[in-house]
């Protein structure tokens, strides 16, 4: 027998003695020793001064002061700051205006007539207190952050000149910066010059040096145009030491202005041609330029990128080693790898010029084979004069 | 050095019908030549003339549908074919051979009955070419070969079924039906109506021609039959459409002369003679085979008396076994004291045949060092000519 039960016959045994001193099972329980741990935690919570944690910790700590968070364990849930926020703003709006908010008031009301007995369950959600925002972020304004402006351009550029151009521009621009030892990839801050920048840079030439530097690759068309170029990309850094040689060419720093305000409108006039109808570029010496310094070559990729919308892979970016193999690469991605194998082996100029080889763009049928032996005509006239086929 | 007027021999080649020959005989009508007093020369200009005036140019504006018109592919086709090109490699052909007149050549007259696209006047260039280079090689290597052999050697190097046996080796494939739309790689030609007499012999100049049962001597061989010693056989009988048909055997032929042909008149003559060596002389002949003696003893002691020879004698050189089941005895044919020959046999008699045999053969199948064929001297700078000897030939008992 169990001692639960044991327990429970002898204090029916002694309440047979008198009748009159009944207890009910309740308050047996209520008598009954209450098992050790519970009854210390009962005893704990019953001073509500500290929470369990933090008797823990403190326990584990074996201080009073342990070291560490305040609260380690993340604070308050998302429901309880609603809460705690929803309950003291009121009283500071209350504190700090004078005005009482009218929402204020309607849930003061709210819970006066919840006092009372007329309490009416709502029916629809009309006039009940709403959580977040429903129906409202569609009325707010656009803000700064909801346009948005891709990087690169919106169309890829197809034709085989203008990815020579932005290779160049990409090239000439980085000459530069490299020879005013400036960060490389702060060129990627003017989307696009204006039109007598352009031309500058169109105007330069690149003849790739001994060792590989970019710097002193350029070849200016002349000093006024070397001026300005250095001039327009001293500040395009955003160094303010460029000022200090600002005062010899005000009239560059004006047009810089302009291609600045340009930029802006430009979206605005709509379609334009790209590089301001530029076919092709001058000279091809930019195509040598190595692309060895990896802090160069990323700021390459990026800056042609963004000129001619095309995305450089990881695997393309870590084989590429010059502008040409860049150049190569978008052109071969702007023609892309034919869908049938005919169409592909009909590329292939070594099988062409094969003269025992021969491509068909369909596939070669039975009847085909009859036709090349010189049967068909025969069963065909065979089965006409039988009348199976018209 | 000397310009090599080629196209002027080869104008003479081109037109087929402007030729007198055995061939001739074959290709024109015969039956008029026997009715008229016209003299052959003018009657094949005048045939010619017909067969030109008989094929007006047929233009179409659908290309498909000219193509099907064609009786034979279009010229321009040669460049587009595969199995062409792949056939001037495989034979490895000279470069200045086209792909054009290779196409040609393999467009039989059955097909194409317009002597300026089929190979017919190829093929009688390359007929000549090759029995000429043949006959001087058999001659002047074995100057003493009997007229039977030679014929049977030269049936064995360049007869019809030697040029289908090689044009199959070359991997030449037949058109089912010719026409313009066939791939020009494929041998085209127009094949026979079932149950054709193949064997028929055809006309002849040989007199008395309807008697059968004449005998034909070797000499009038010589006069009236072709190369090979044989009746030329007969053209199939005309079809419904007026073409005739051909034999596999003859259409292939047909094309392996035709190529020889064309080799000559686009690559010249040496290659024409190197084409010749490495294709139809590597091949492998055991003329010694060809021999059949009926009386090898009588032939001996004819060749013999008629060389001044003493009279062949046989003696045996040594037996064994002369009573068991298998005697062997070997004899040999002694002039005086030159052994001429020797053989083993089962039996006496047939080992003195076999050792006539052996001294015949050894008579026959001399072969001098050094031989040099009268074409040699068509080269540049070539040393003169020096005649060869050749024999008497054959005795004739």
């Amino acid at each position: 027998m169990r001692p639960s039960l044991r327990l429970l016959k002898l204090e029916a045994s002694s309440l047979q003695g008198s009748r009159s001193l009944y207890v009910c099972t309740v308050c047996q329980h209520e008598a009954r020793p209450r098992p050790l741990i519970a009854r210390q935690f009962l005893r704990n919570a019953s001073s509500n001064t500290t929470p369990v944690t933090e008797r823990v910790r403190r326990k584990i700590w074996g201080t009073d002061n342990p070291p560490g968070l305040k609260d380690p364990y993340g604070g308050e849930g998302v429901f309880e700051r609603k809460f705690r926020k929803n309950q003291p703003q009121p009283e500071e709006g209350a504190q700090a205006a004078e005005v009482a908010s009218q929402a204020e008031h309607e849930h003061a009301s709210a819970e006066e007539v919840a006092t009372d007995d007329t309490y009416e369950p709502a029916t629809t959600w009309e006039g009940l207190t709403r959580v977040g925002h429903l129906g409202e972020w569609s009325n707010y304004a656009p803000s700064e952050a909801d346009t948005y402006h891709s990087f690169a351009l919106n169309k890829k550029l197809t034709k085989k000149g203008q990815l020579s151009l932005a290779a160049h521009q990409a090239a000439v621009e980085l000459c530069l910066m490299q020879s005013l030892g400036k960060p490389l990839t702060s060129v990627c801050n003017v989307a696009e010059h204006e039109k007598p920048v352009f031309k500058l840079l169109w105007k330069c030439k690149v003849q790739p040096t001994e060792n590989g530097q970019w710097g002193n690759a350029l070849v200016y068309p002349n000093k006024e145009a070397q001026d300005a170029l250095i001039y327009i990309f001293e500040q395009i850094g955003g160094q303010p030491q460029a000022a200090a040689a600002a005062a010899d060419a005000t009239e560059a720093a004006e047009e810089d202005a302009e291609a600045v305000e340009y930029e802006e409108t430009a979206e605005v006039d709509g379609p334009r041609l790209p590089f301001f109808g530029y076919q092709d570029v001058k000279d091809s010496g930019f195509l040598s330029l190595p692309l060895n310094d990896p802090a160069l070559k990323f700021a390459y990729l990026k800056r042609l990128s963004q000129l001619s919308g095309h995305f450089f892979p990881d695997p393309v970016i870590h084989s590429i080693s010059t502008v040409q193999e860049a150049v190569n690469h978008m052109q071969t991605v702007v023609q892309p790898k034919p869908k049938k194998l005919a169409e592909h082996l009909a590329d292939n100029e070594s099988l062409l010029s094969l003269p025992n080889v021969k491509l068909f763009a369909k596939r070669q049928k039975p009847s085909d084979k009859d036709e090349e032996l010189g049967r068909k005509k025969i069963i065909e006239n065979e089965l006409r004069a039988r009348g199976l086929i018209e | 050095m000397k310009r090599l007027q080629l196209l002027r021999w080869s104008s003479s080649a081109l037109s087929a019908r402007a030729r007198a020959g055995v061939r001739l005989q074959q290709n024109i009508a015969r039956g008029a030549r026997y009715q008229t007093t016209v003299s052959p020369a003018a009657q094949s200009e005048s045939g010619q003339l017909a067969d030109e005036q008989s094929f007006p140019p047929q233009f179409s504006s659908n290309p498909q549908q000219s193509k099907y018109a064609l009786p034979s592919p279009p010229v321009e086709a040669a460049r587009e074919s595969a199995k062409l090109a792949a056939l001037h490699a495989r034979l490895y052909l000279p470069s200045r051979l086209p792909l054009e007149t290779l196409a040609r050549s393999l467009v039989d007259t059955s097909a194409d009955p317009n002597p300026n696209f089929n190979n017919e006047s190829l093929a009688t260039l390359g007929h000549d070419l090759l029995t000429y280079y043949t006959s001087e090689h058999l001659l002047c290597t074995y100057p003493r070969l009997p007229l039977t052999v030679i014929f049977a050697a030269m049936y064995a190097y360049v007869g019809p079924k030697t040029l289908t046996a090689m044009a199959k080796e070359w991997g030449v494939e037949t058109a089912a039906a010719p026409g313009g739309e066939v791939d020009p790689g494929l041998l085209q030609f127009k094949r026979l109506l079932p149950g054709t007499e193949l064997n028929a012999e055809g006309a002849t100049m040989r007199p008395n021609a309807h008697q059968k049962s004449w005998r034909k001597s070797i000499t009038s061989r010589i006069v009236y039959d072709n190369e090979f010693g044989e009746q030329p056989q007969t053209q199939a009988p005309v079809d419904a459409q007026g073409a005739q048909g051909v034999s596999f055997e003859r259409a292939n032929a047909t094309f392996v002369r035709a190529l020889m042909g064309s080799i000559y008149l686009h690559a010249g003559r040496p290659a024409a003679k190197r084409f010749f060596e490495q294709h139809f002389l590597s091949r492998h002949l055991n003329i010694s085979e060809l021999f059949n003696f009926s009386q090898p003893a009588r032939d001996l002691s004819r060749l013999c008396a008629r060389e001044n020879f003493e009279p062949p004698v046989a003696k045996i050189i040594s037996e064994t076994g002369r009573k068991s089941r298998h005697p062997v005895f070997i004899v040999g044919i002694f002039s005086g004291k030159d052994k001429l020959g020797e053989a083993a046999g089962a039996s006496l008699l047939e080992a003195r045949s076999r050792a006539a045999v052996a001294a015949l053969k050894g008579w026959y199948l001399y072969s001098p060092l050094n031989v040099r064929v009268p074409s040699s001297t068509e080269e540049e700078g070539a040393a003169p000519w020096k005649p060869v000897h050749v024999d008497l030939g054959e005795v004739i008992v």
